[in-house]
């Protein structure tokens, strides 16, 4: 790791552990004052542009400097539209669109788009934090070409969706919205791509959390006249969630090979896939080393694996992934698996 | 973080000629008639002849120094060879623990002596070693073991009995790990020590047993009060313990604990890539991500070998997740059975099947079992 990205790594550390607390966690809205100072000092550090070019004021570090950052700002629960906003703000960037203040969000999904003089309507659809926001980005076809689209929902219909009663989302219906920025998007970015990774990086900076707090509890917990640490089939579950972890990272990790944003669609779908699976797993075994106290809303560990939850199925589950990649290989009738999996170009 | 760490490794073109190199020579020897492929080779199907070839290709003893017979290459070019034999299912069971444990062990703690005697045969596909570590009443417990080596005036003298040695009645040595001195109240692992036993010695008898496959690979052998010179010794007495946690690293995390059984998955889709295509992308998927996943890891320990590290808990995580993969796979290509039987599967297919079937309970139970590995992980997470 680079030195810039240390020092990086290290900010973020102390602004998240200055402000987070579980208590913040659960009172996620506008007129809290404290998330509102949090946000503050993300910006002020610069966070939200570690890997926006230089002429807009970031930091223009290759793209992968943000999996570390997206995995320590997940490990500590914070509850702001933080890896969106990195996000958004890249996507302007590589647009040579200067990006705007404040936290952004985006749509994971759009349905019914439908674009006029400059004007928008249609559904957007599970928007994180729309309601720390009103700076949205979603992306449509415009002539079958992907187009970023900028908009200020003003008097948009916002409906809150359950997702898995993790972080806040809704569902925003917009009528000729209007539109502030449009794009077509550079070839070599795909929304969905990068979605899929920073959802992965989340979900193991989640997972890390998760194991940290099952070892602590069992560790804390006794039961039977010691604590439940020293059961070895407590230990087992958790050694467990350990290898699936690693194995998560490793995924995780193929993505340091590249400096540009053009990891492969191999490379992304197997990481997906791979921390997708673990994270069914943490869920099942953190909660049952926990016990009862897993399951209240005040112990810190269900706001990490509702999470996992909602991130599994974000921009492709297991499923989709899996399948795209079956097909991937099993359509180049030229290559037997075995070419197929040591060749370097695909 | 570090825990959980698998730096990703990139492979250089020079590492990717190498693999094409060692690929035309497999196919070759395969069309020569040289060997077909079979499943969990590197433990069941040995050939003198093919180690011997192998030797001459130079992909033995690839990072041994060049002053013995080696080829001083990396960690990482001798993973890529053996990647390659295991995907191609070559018979290579002969040599495979003298080239991947034993052959290091004496590198690292053997005499001169020993290395110029053993250091160039291992390296030319000529010496092959068997592992002692196993006893009747010692298995995941190996701190146990009751084999004792008694000092003599002029050397030691062997008593007791290994046993699941794989191959051998076909090695030339085993490395045995014997009692030398009582273990302590605070420390069992002291007063162990590790012997470079010469198999052709007399009083040594070595008993082939038959495993479930109706197979002869691995064997008791017995010890009855064999005369060792002080030179057997392999490394420091009483240091037997920390040495074998040692090779325990070079056992366990290499690219055979995912590719086994490869030449199954490989001749299947190769038989059933249109059916697959249909209604079994999502099962293929799934696997190669598994498998992407593992090979990543395993080369990133490579790496951290090359660099001098002991990576114990990387290699028990590589193992464990190398032997779940390994049931999940011959598990899937069963629940795909039910779409394409298997009686029309070509015979030499469902022989591959059925072999990799009896097998695979014993992929979790060599080099240490799922519940070892487990408490590895665990002792390095605090949790012991
Ligand atoms: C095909 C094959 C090849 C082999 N080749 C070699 C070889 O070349 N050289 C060699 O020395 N050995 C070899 N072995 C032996 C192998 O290392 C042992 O089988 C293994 O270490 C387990 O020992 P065991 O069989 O005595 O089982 P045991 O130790 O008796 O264990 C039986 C079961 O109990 C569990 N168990 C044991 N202790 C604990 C514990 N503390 N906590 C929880 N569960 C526990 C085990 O995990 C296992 O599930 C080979 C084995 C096989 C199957």
């Amino acid at each position: 790791m680079n030195n810039e990205l240390d020092i990086i790594s290290e900010t973020t550390t102390k602004i998240f552990s200055k402000h987070i607390t579980h208590e913040l966690r659960q009172n996620i809205n506008d007129n809290n004052t404290s998330l509102i100072n949090l946000w503050k000092d993300i910006e002020e550090q610069g966070l939200t542009k570690i890997i926006v070019k230089e002429q807009f004021e970031g930091s223009n570090l290759p793209f992968n400097s943000i999996l570390p950052v997206i995995q320590i700002s997940t490990m500590m629960g914070v509850p702001v539209p933080f890896t969106e906003t990195i996000i958004c703000n890249y996507l302007f960037s590589e647009l040579n669109i200067s990006p705007p203040n404040g936290m952004i969000t985006f749509a994971v999904e759009t349905k019914n788009i439908k674009i006029l003089n400059n004007k928008v309507s249609g559904n957007l659809l599970s928007i994180p934090y729309l309601n720390l926001t009103d700076q949205v980005i979603f992306i449509t076809d415009i002539d079958k070409e992907k187009h970023l689209v900028f908009i200020k929902n003003k008097n948009g219909k916002m409906e809150a969706t359950k997702n898995f009663l993790s972080e806040p989302r809704y569902n925003l219906t917009i009528q000729d919205c209007e539109i502030l920025t449009i794009k077509k998007l550079n070839n070599n970015i795909n929304f969905n791509h990068l979605g899929a990774i920073i959802r992965s990086a989340q979900m193991v900076g989640a997972m890390e959390k998760i194991i940290n707090l099952s070892i602590d509890y069992c560790s804390q917990r006794i039961q039977f006249g010691r604590s439940l640490s020293k059961f070895q089939a407590i230990q087992h579950q958790i050694a467990e969630m350990a290898v699936e972890l690693a194995a998560s990272t490793a995924a995780l990790a193929s993505l340091n090979n590249f400096n540009e944003l053009t990891p492969k669609l191999e490379d992304i779908a197997i990481l997906k896939i791979r921390t997708g699976i673990a994270a069914g797993k943490l869920i099942a075994i953190s909660h049952q080393v926990h016990g009862a106290m897993g399951f209240t809303k005040e112990y810190e560990l269900s706001y990490f694996t509702k999470n996992l939850n909602s991130w599994r199925n974000d921009f492709g589950s297991e499923a989709c992934w899996q399948e795209l990649l079956g097909k991937s290989f099993l359509e180049k009738s030229n290559l037997n698996l075995w070419e197929y999996l040591t060749n370097k170009s695909i | 973080m570090s825990k959980y760490n698998f730096p990703s490794i990139i492979e250089t073109n020079e590492l990717s000629n190498l693999r094409l190199e060692v690929r035309n020579f497999i196919t070759k020897s395969i069309n020569d008639g040289d060997f077909s492929p079979t499943a969990d080779a590197w433990v069941f199907s040995a050939s003198p002849d093919f180690s011997k070839k192998i030797g001459t290709m130079g992909w033995l003893g690839m990072s041994f120094p060049r002053k013995y017979g080696g080829h001083e290459r990396t960690a990482l070019e001798r993973y890529i060879v053996t990647e390659e034999l295991l995907a191609s299912g070559a018979p290579v069971a002969a040599h495979w623990i003298a080239d991947r444990q034993s052959g290091s062990q004496i590198l690292r703690f053997g005499t001169e002596e020993q290395k110029n005697l053993i250091i160039p045969k291992i390296t030319s596909g000529e010496c092959f070693f068997a592992i002692g570590m196993s006893e009747p009443d010692s298995g995941s417990d190996l701190a146990s073991v009751k084999t004792k080596a008694t000092k003599t005036n002029d050397g030691w003298k062997l008593e007791g009995r290994k046993i699941w040695s794989t191959g051998a009645h076909i090695a030339h040595y085993m490395i045995v790990l014997a009692r030398t001195s009582p273990a302590s109240k605070e420390n069992r692992h002291e007063g162990l020590s590790q012997f470079l036993v010469d198999l052709s010695f007399p009083n040594i008898k070595i008993k082939g047993i038959e495993d479930m496959t109706g197979q002869r690979h691995f064997n008791e052998t017995l010890f009855d009060n064999v005369i060792l010179s002080k030179e057997s010794l392999l490394g420091e007495e009483g240091k037997g313990w920390s040495q074998v946690v040692g090779e325990l690293a070079l056992e366990r995390s290499g690219p055979e604990r995912f590719l086994s059984h490869f030449t199954l998955l490989e001749k299947f889709i190769g038989e059933f890539r249109i059916s697959l295509l249909k209604s079994g992308s999502s099962l293929v998927g799934k696997l190669i991500a598994e498998l992407q996943t593992l090979r990543r890891m395993s080369f990133s320990v490579a790496s951290m070998l090359q660099n001098g590290n002991s990576p114990e808990t990387q290699a028990a995580f590589v193992k464990e997740l190398g032997n779940r993969f390994e049931k999940m796979m011959i598990e899937s290509l069963r629940e795909i059975s039910n779409i394409i039987p298997l009686y029309e599967w070509p015979t030499s297919l469902q022989n591959l099947f059925e072999d990799a079937t009896l097998r695979i309970p014993s992929n979790s139970l060599r080099g240490g079992t799922t519940e070892i590995m487990k408490g590895i992980i665990a002792r390095q997470l605090g949790l012991r």
